[in-house]
Parts: structure tokens; sequence; C-alpha cells
């Protein structure tokens, strides 16, 4: 293997070949236990030799035990380390990966590459020290996590994400040994300054919760004279400060870039983070803008990957395509995404869509009957489907825009309750993977809203037979081809 | 069987898609809708008259007469409500096979039509609780990679269910598309 670290080329795996993980990563993965046992056990057992019956005794009892302690828990761990380390075998070939782990209760688990939807690099700081890294991949193969490995040598999990992004892209560098892989290179897109990072967690609405909670506490002292109320309210200011501080480091040193394998997003300052999403794994993409950053002219864009999940707090924000960025980094990052938008003039399509209200650029909004149930949102709340994909917008305070790819929707449904059927309203649903964008269109013209649903049912069975599932790897940029043939064939179709 | 199940619904709400034929479920389902509101409804009646029962027995004499007669007829009143509503309900329930995806219509007051295409499917399951196998019933659940597809039918005579699954299952190899 040593020989490999000079050329960044891998050769994919036989069936008898198998790897294994770095040998410290038990110790990286499990240190936190031997602190805490060590913590705990050390503290009884200094406690039992200090507050003996007859006092401290300075004999040499407590080194004895504190001696034995340590033996022990090195020969405890180190076995049970060396064991896991030992169990765990890992082998990459063309079609599969193949994880094996577990000492008593054995597991062996197989991926199919091209089902990958997407695969993390990450570096936690332990790991980081040591230069290690876990690759993280997600296959949505019926809804299982995602499969890890760690900890592997940086450049070894490189390589190795490498060959399996290229493998799923079915590119053969070299006819004559198709086990040959090298790592694709990346170009970067746009990187989001620190300083607005830190600028936008502080002017979002965390912290306009923050303020209220503040001057309330203000009033409170004010009205009752008593400072003493403050130190109770220490954990609370600690736990604001813990939340700062980790969506500050973790969105810290955002980073976009594009490489044949797909979009890589590099960020975090302590843990950091490198993921791949390769093209047409995005299954939706939306575009949010809160109150105060409307100010700034700031939006944030998060996608639904299959596997990535909610994009909850244990999700870490995975779901996160761009933490903070302007107008134009938000097209920079869609046109990563989303090459190809199906209009001709998608900066003005986008901005209508971003900002409304009203009917410009194609968009519909709800009809006039629609200010009974929803006063103020009822200009915002709009749609226009595109060649390409459906756009979603909604909200007056807060605004959203759902991109939704027509091959990537899974199944739509029509809501209508009884004062709507009054008005003549429908609520319009767009189904996507597991994330956290849930395309919806509120309030719709009863005969808009039929309109849509079967026409957006037709778009979505033709943009399915037209993007078949298949390796991306092309000559040409990526689904030009597939989008015009789309084109024209809704051009012969005529609206 | 005895369902003719080859006759249009005759429901209609005003979001139904144009030109499409749906098909009903079974009316048995309707008994075991019945069946199912009647136990629960039966047990709500009997937790909300034991204040009533302890007062006319004299065990709890205090409690104020018109509290204890009001409680069970306002979960009395519910309970006929629902049962009411079930034989509508269930005839709003209905399903069509169009070439590309599956519609999925329920609702009398609060309206739902649901489109599944085939080729989005992942997985069909077919259920039959106890209940349903005494009236030979089957429920069928399309499962695709989205949580918000919540597309169960629910009454269809177990012959049906199997026919549709089968249907289902081979059109969906047949059209089957990448996430």
């Amino acid at each position: 293997m040593s020989d490999l670290r000079q050329v960044p080329v891998f050769t994919t795996d036989g069936p008898a070949d198998w790897h294994r993980v770095h040998p410290i990563s038990p110790l990286v993965r499990g240190w936190l236990a031997v602190v805490a046992v060590m913590f705990i056990f050390g503290r009884n057992s200094l406690e039992g030799a200090f507050g003996g019956p007859h006092g401290f005794d300075p004999s040499r009892t407590p080194v004895m035990i504190i001696l034995a302690i340590l033996g022990a828990a090195v020969i405890v761990f180190g076995i049970s380390f060396f064991l896991s380390w030992r169990f765990t075998r890992y082998q990459v070939t063309d079609t599969h990966v193949h994880i094996n782990t577990g000492v008593i209760f054995r597991q062996q688990r197989r991926a199919n590459i091209d089902r990958v939807q997407a695969i993390d690099v990450v570096q936690p700081l332990l790991a980081r020290i040591f230069g290690l890294a876990e690759l993280k991949f997600e296959v949505a193969d019926g809804g299982k996590s995602a499969m890890k490995l760690s900890f592997l040598k940086l450049d070894e999990a490189k390589r190795l994400r490498a060959a399996i992004l290229a493998r799923a892209a079915g590119v053969v560098i070299d006819p004559a040994s198709p086990q040959l892989v090298v790592e694709a290179h990346e170009q970067p897109i746009l990187a989001v300054p620190p300083g607005r990072i830190v600028a936008s967690v502080l002017f979002s609405s965390m912290s306009a919760t923050f303020l209220f909670i503040l001057l309330g506490i203000l009033g409170l002292i004010l009205w009752t004279g008593q400072l003493g109320i403050v130190v109770g309210l220490i954990p609370f200011f600690l736990a604001m400060g813990a939340a700062y501080w980790r969506r500050i480091t973790g969105d810290m040193n955002f980073k976009v870039a594009l490489s044949p394998d797909g979009v890589r997003l590099h960020y975090g300052m302590l843990e950091t983070r490198a993921q791949t999403i390769p093209p047409g794994r995005v299954q939706a993409v939306g575009i949010h803008q809160g109150l105060i950053w409307r100010l700034f002219g700031w939006y944030r864009v998060h996608v639904n990957v299959a596997g990535y999940g909610t994009g909850g707090s244990e999700n870490g924000g995975r779901t996160v395509l761009l933490p903070v960025g302007g107008l134009p980094d938000v097209m920079a990052v869609l046109a990563l995404v989303f090459p190809d938008p199906g209009v001709d003039n998608p900066l003005e399509v986008f901005t209508a869509g971003l900002r409304g209200p009203g009917n410009r650029e194609g968009f519909t909004h709800s009809p006039r009957q629609a200010v009974w149930i929803d006063p103020l949102a009822w200009r915002y709340n709009a749609y226009r489907a595109t060649s390409t994909a459906l756009l979603t917008r909604r909200g007056f305070f807060s605004r959203y825009l759902d991109v939704v790819p027509h091959e990537r929707t899974q199944s739509l449904s029509l809501h209508q309750g009884p004062l709507m059927h009054a008005l003549g309203l429908v609520d319009f649903e767009l189904h996507s993977t597991l994330g956290p964008i849930k395309p919806v269109v509120h309030h719709m013209a009863l005969a808009a809203g039929l309109k849509l649903f079967d026409e957006q049912a037709a778009r979505a069975a033709t943009a399915r037979r037209i993007h078949p599932d298949r390796p991306w790897a092309l000559p040409q940029p990526l689904g030009d081809l597939a989008t015009d043939e789309l084109r024209t064939k809704e051009q012969n179709g005529g609206d | 069987m005895a369902e003719p199940m080859t006759t249009p619904l005759r429901h209609h709400s005003a979001i139904d898609p144009e030109n499409v034929k749906f098909l009903p479920v079974s009316g048995k389902l309707i008994t075991a809708r019945f069946i199912e509101s009647g136990a629960s409804g039966l047990f709500w009646l009997a937790l909300a008259a034991i204040p009533l029962i302890l007062r006319l027995t004299g065990v709890w004499a205090s409690y104020p007469g018109w509290l204890a007669w009001l409680v069970p007829a306002v979960v009395l009143i519910a309970v006929l409500w629902t049962l009411a509503l079930i034989p509508r309900q269930v005839r709003a329930i209905g399903y069509a096979e169009r070439d590309d995806d599956l519609l999925i219509r329920r609702g009398i007051l609060f309206h739902r039509v649901m489109v599944v295409p085939y080729g989005r499917m992942q997985y069909v399951d077919v259920t039959m609780g106890p209940l349903e196998r005494m009236l030979g019933l089957s429920s069928i659940h399309l499962h695709t990679a989205s949580p918000g597809t919540n597309a169960i039918l629910n009454g269809l005579p177990a012959p049906e269910a199997a026919r549709l699954r089968e249907q289902l299952t081979a059109r969906g190899e047949a059209k089957l598309a990448g996430l």
C-alpha cells in the first residue's frame, strides 16, 4: 500500500482482498468511554483511600491501587480495542462495498455502489490530530442507516471515496486495466467569508428569541428589584452560548466546490466534514429567507438527499447546501445541483420566486378569494412549472422557494377542507424523499390545482422515462441531451 | 366478490380529476368500521357513564346530577355521529389504475386525492387483521421513498387486493426508476 501513496490511484479489490481500518481507530472512537471509566473508578478508589476510617494513610496503598486500576484498564480496553479492530474488515470491489464488523454479534454489510447517494469524509477533532478520517456513505437501499468506515488515514479515505464515486459514475480510465481509479480534481466555486457566518448566526431567529427572553428578564429584574434572578439563569446563558458556538464552528470555513464526481462541500472548524453529492442525487432544493435576513439580502439553501434525513440537530445540518449567501451565491450553487432550470432567464424567474409577490415571471398566486383564509400571504403563495422543475413559493414574513426536478417527484396529492371547498380553493402537495423540504402550494384556485395535479403527474412520468437511472459519467455536460429531448417533446406536444 | 367491482364510484367531489372512473372498495368495510367504532364507542360510553352509575346507586350522591347526565349524552351523540358518517366515508373511498400511476381518493368534508406513480413504488404491503379476515377483506399499503406518500387502501376484497398487488408490482418493475 505504501507505493500507492505517491500516486493518487486506487485499484479496486478482488473477492479475496480485505483491508483493515487504522489500528488506533477504536481508541479514537472510544476515548470518551476510557476517560469516563478511568475517572469514575479512579475517583471512587481515591476517595476510599483518603476517606477511610483512619483518615489519610500516607503509605504506598493509593499508588498501588492507582497502578492496579491503570493496568486493568489498559488490559481490558486494549483487548477489546484489539478485537474490535481485528474483526473490522472492508473491501471495495467494482460493484459493491463490503464491511464486516462485530466480535460477538457479527455484522456483514454490503452496499451496491451504483446506489450510492452521497459520501462524506468526516474528521472529528481527535481524529484530525492523528490525521485520520471517517468515510460515511448513504446507499438508500431501503431506509437503512449510512455505512461507516472509521477510521482511515485521510489519504486512504479520499482514495476510497474517489474509487467508489468513479465506479458509481462508470468511469474507466484505462481500458487495459479497468481496476485503476484516479481521484478527480475539484474546482472551487465559492467560499463563505467567516465574518458573514458569524453575522448570519448573530442576526438569526435564534438571536431574536434570545433578545425577547433577555428583555423579559430585564423587565422582571426592574420590576422586582432583585438582581439574584440572573444567577438562576446562568445555565440558560451557558446553553445559549453553546448553541451559538456550535452553529458558528459548524458552518465555519464553508466552501463549495465542483468535481466530476459531484458537488463537494467542505465545512467545520474543529470537526471538519467534506460532503460529496453526486449529480442527480439531489431530490429537492429549498431556499429560505427569514425576516431579519431580508435586511441583508441573505438566503439559506437546503437540499433533500435520500439518506440525509431531516437535517435535525443530531445530523449536524448535513442538508445545508449554503449556510448563508446573497442572490449571486444562491444562483451559483443552484446551477451546480440543478444545471438546467428549464427557463431562458433563470435569474429573473428565481428572483421572482424568492421575492414575490404577484404573478411576475410566470408564477401563479392564489386567487383573490384566498384573502379570507390567508390575508397576508395569498399573493406570495405561488407556483411555476418550468420544463425541468416545479417551483413553489410561500410565506409572507419568512419566505420559502422550493424547487423539485420533475424526474424526482415521488407522489402528489390534493387536499380540500370545507372552508376551502366553499371558496373554491385547493392545497397541492408534492412528496419528496425524507428531508427538510416539503413542497406545498397553499390555496390554489380549484381549476389551476386540478390542472397542475394532472400536468405534474404527466410531466413526472415523461421526465422519468427520459432520465433513466444510469451512471452519470457522460461525454457531454450532465443531462443536456435529456432535457433538450424533453423540451422538444413539450413543444411538439403543444400546450 | 358479491360486490360489483366494475361500477364506478357514485360519490364525486370537486377535486377529483376529470375523466377518471374511480372504483369503490368493498361495502363490507362499512361492517368492519361499524364493529371497530362501535366497540370503541361502547368503551368510551361506559367510561363516561361511571359517575352516573355511582350517583344512581347512591355511592357518590354529591356528584351534580346535570353533569352526570350531560357527559354520557355528549359521548353518545359523538359516537352516533361517527357511526352515521361511516357509510358515506367508506363510499367516498375510491381508487383508479391509470397507465402510469394509481389514484386514491377519500373524504367527504375533507377531500384528498393522491397520485402514486408505479415507477416510484418501493414496495407494496398487503395486510389482513382478524376482523378483516372474517369479512374476507385486505388492506394494501403503497410505499415510495417519501414519508409523505400515505397511500393506504382499506377494505379491498382479498382476491382484488391480491390482483392489485400483482398488477402494481408488475407495473412497478416495468416502470421502475431510480430515486
